[in-house]
């Protein structure tokens, strides 16, 4: 694919100096002469372009969609996990991005890519003007779930509050590892790109087929229950500046759009008329929003003890953890490749341990903050839980929502601007 | 009377809290865009993955870690270095009987690597890219015994350069970099 696609730069390259010389260049006498090899690099800059190019285009027309409460959503779906999915197999993508920035804001050497930015800030920027506009389907991701899924099946009140977490741990996980520059977990553990390139890990492969199954009886697991990036979005989509409306005239209470929706975003009315439950409920409130600097507390401690745990996601760590295993041993009988390597470079045990002590020291304290940062996570949550608010007609909750528009055409008031309208 | 400011107030409340909110997200949006963007300034297109031949040590890994089915990792041989050997440690397994063409005698396990006679005594080794898998294995003789004229290579026009290397992860030697465009192979010439 790509060498079709891509226009090639030849020879950019670094000569190293000559390390052996065991035997003498060949004096030929022949008239040989030496063969002129090149290797190419693509020049992608032409793609990078393209690429941004296609975001903003479907960006523009999932804001459209929603806002004129058309529905060529599911065109703009097929688009994006044709073209960013299958074409372009799933790289770069606006989740992973997460990592090239955390990386970006620790490490002044690696220089972020313009297109790795666009893709972070774009659909931020969206989500912050019209909601999550990139989830509704420019996402090849949440697109795909939502090509293949059917029945919007009900998952329980309280499961979904605590499934909802692990998005916030996942992000807050991923940048800690990202920020320590151990290992980029999105890309890592990406259940959709062994679909996208047709092959790869098969662990992956399976999870990501298993997560298409579930997609099909209850819409988008992934984006609720682990995409970091939405839930990143949602902080954005929550307080948007326009918000995406079932209807734009008034509800009817008619209760048609309430089951439409894939992630179960639409709460319907609620009158919170019972006093007594009403104050045992802002007791709790209270409760919870003083258990929040507890819980940040408890967190941040938990986090820095397990620092050492954690840090073993460092290759260096790992590798410090198996010289050492392997200098205990009295007579080895099989090195691990790891040590071997170690060994072959010249490494000392000492220069190691200096390595593997600045390693754990960073975990120490940007694990703190990861900490802080879940307690907060988890007090939210709970007080989210527990705030009952009093709601007259049926509302989009708009960090939920990721702007699918499945329920404008439920709503028989949208039905009402003119038939034509709609089916366009 | 008393009812209505009941119902008014929490969602004036809400509002209120909700335009706070607005202000944040507006305000971080902008803070971290401008910063990004600063930070971003003066990088020059796509990074790539390469391999620092003087570091690599051949461990294997870049044969079965890679992400496409065959890896992007391929030997590449520097003419300009290459002793031209009639015996050499990559083209044949070490300590070899007889020095012909049969396949027991051949380190490579694709096949990729052929010669050709040039002249008394040299014979001119090229490598096949498209059967080769970066196994390292031809490249181990040709350093241990030889010039070190081959040498692994991430080929960037196969390479779909992952957001993260999954070689560069388990690599022993630590060999494998981010690099810039201009610096996108280490060749030996
Ligand atoms: S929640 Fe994540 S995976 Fe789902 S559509 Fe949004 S960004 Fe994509
Ligand atoms: S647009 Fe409607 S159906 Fe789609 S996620 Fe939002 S509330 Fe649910
Ligand atoms: S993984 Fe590293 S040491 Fe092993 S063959 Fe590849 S570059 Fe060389
Ligand atoms: S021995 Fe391995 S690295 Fe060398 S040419 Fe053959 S397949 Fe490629
Ligand atoms: S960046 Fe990806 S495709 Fe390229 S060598 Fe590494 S694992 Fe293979």
């Amino acid at each position: 694919m790509k060498k079709i696609f891509s226009t090639f730069v030849g020879f950019a390259s670094v000569a190293l100096a000559q390390a052996q010389n065991r035997f003498p260049k060949p004096d030929f006498e022949s008239g040989y002469q030496y063969p002129d090899l090149e290797y190419a690099v693509p020049d992608e800059t032409l793609w990078n372009v393209l690429d941004v190019t296609m975001l903003v285009a479907l960006l523009v027309a999932a804001t459209w969609a929603v806002m004129k409460k058309r529905k060529p959503m599911i065109w703009i779906s097929l688009v994006s996990v044709l073209y960013f999915g299958f074409l372009r197999e799933g790289c770069v993508c606006s989740v992973g991005s997460i990592q090239n920035v955390a990386l970006a804001f620790v490490d002044g050497s690696y220089q972020m890519p313009w297109n790795v930015l666009a893709f972070f800030l774009l659909p931020i920027v969206f989500a912050f003007l019209f909601g999550r506009v990139f989830c509704a389907g420019v996402c090849p991701m949440g697109a795909l779930q939502e090509l293949v899924n059917v029945k919007n099946g009900r998952i329980s009140k309280p499961v979904a509050m605590v499934l909802g977490l692990l998005p916030w741990l996942y992000l807050i996980l991923t940048i800690l590892y990202a920020v320590t520059r151990s290992r980029f977990l999105v890309c890592e553990f990406d259940p959709f790109i062994g679909i996208f390139r047709l092959g790869g890990d098969v662990e992956l492969l399976v999870f990501g087929i298993l997560l298409l199954i579930i997609s099909v009886f209850t819409g988008r697991p992934f984006c609720r229950f682990l995409c970091p990036y939405g839930a990143l979005l949602s902080l954005f989509s929550a307080v948007s500046w326009k918000k995406v409306e079932i209807t734009k005239k008034k509800c009817i209470n008619c209760d048609l759009c309430h089951n439409s929706c894939p992630v179960d975003a639409i709460r319907p009315p609620y009158a919170n008329t019972d006093k007594e439950e009403r104050r045992e409920g802002v007791k709790r409130l209270l409760g919870y929003m003083l258990l929040m600097p507890l819980l940040m507390i408890l967190g941040a401690l938990l986090m820095r003890m397990s620092a050492e745990g954690l840090s073993r996601a460092h290759k260096d760590v790992r590798l410090y953890d198996m010289v050492v295993a392997y200098e205990a041993l009295d007579a080895p009988e099989t090195i691990p490749l790891e040590v071997e390597g170690f060994y072959m470079r010249n490494g000392t045990l000492d220069e190691l341990t200096v390595v593997k002590d600045s390693i754990v020291a960073e975990y120490r304290t940007y694990g703190t903050w990861a900490g802080a940062l879940m307690g907060m996570v988890l007090a939210i949550a709970l007080i989210r839980f527990s705030v009952k608010r009093r709601r007259e007609t049926y509302e989009i909750d708009n960090a939920a929502c990721v702007a699918c528009g499945r329920c404008f055409e439920y709503c028989p008031q949208n039905r009402e601007i003119g038939k034509s309208d709609i089916e366009k | 009377m008393k009812d209505d400011k009941k119902i008014t107030s929490p969602l004036k409340r809400r509002e209120f809290l909700r335009m706070c909110g607005t202000a944040i997200a507006g305000g971080s949006v902008i803070a971290a865009g401008s910063t990004l963007a600063l930070k971003s300034k003066g990088a020059k297109g796509n990074v790539f993955w390469q391999i620092d031949p003087a570091k690599c040590t051949q461990c294997g890994r870049c044969e079965t870690h890679c992400v496409l089915p065959v890896s992007a990792v391929k030997c590449i041989h520097a003419n300009r270095v290459c002793g031209y050997c009639d015996l050499c440690g990559g083209y044949y397994i070490s300590n070899v009987k007889d020095l012909n063409t049969a396949a027991e005698n051949m380190m490579c396990p694709t096949g990729a690597i052929t010669r050709q006679f040039v002249e008394d005594p040299y014979f001119e080794y090229t490598i096949n890219e498209d059967l080769c898998n970066g196994c390292g294995k031809c490249v181990k003789g040709c350093s241990s015994f030889g010039n070190g004229s081959l040498y692994l290579q991430i080929k960037q026009d196969i390479c779909v350069q992952c957001n993260e290397c999954k070689i560069a992860q388990v690599c022993v030697s630590d060999a494998i970099q981010r690099v810039d465009f201009a610096t996108a192979y280490k060749l030996k010439e």
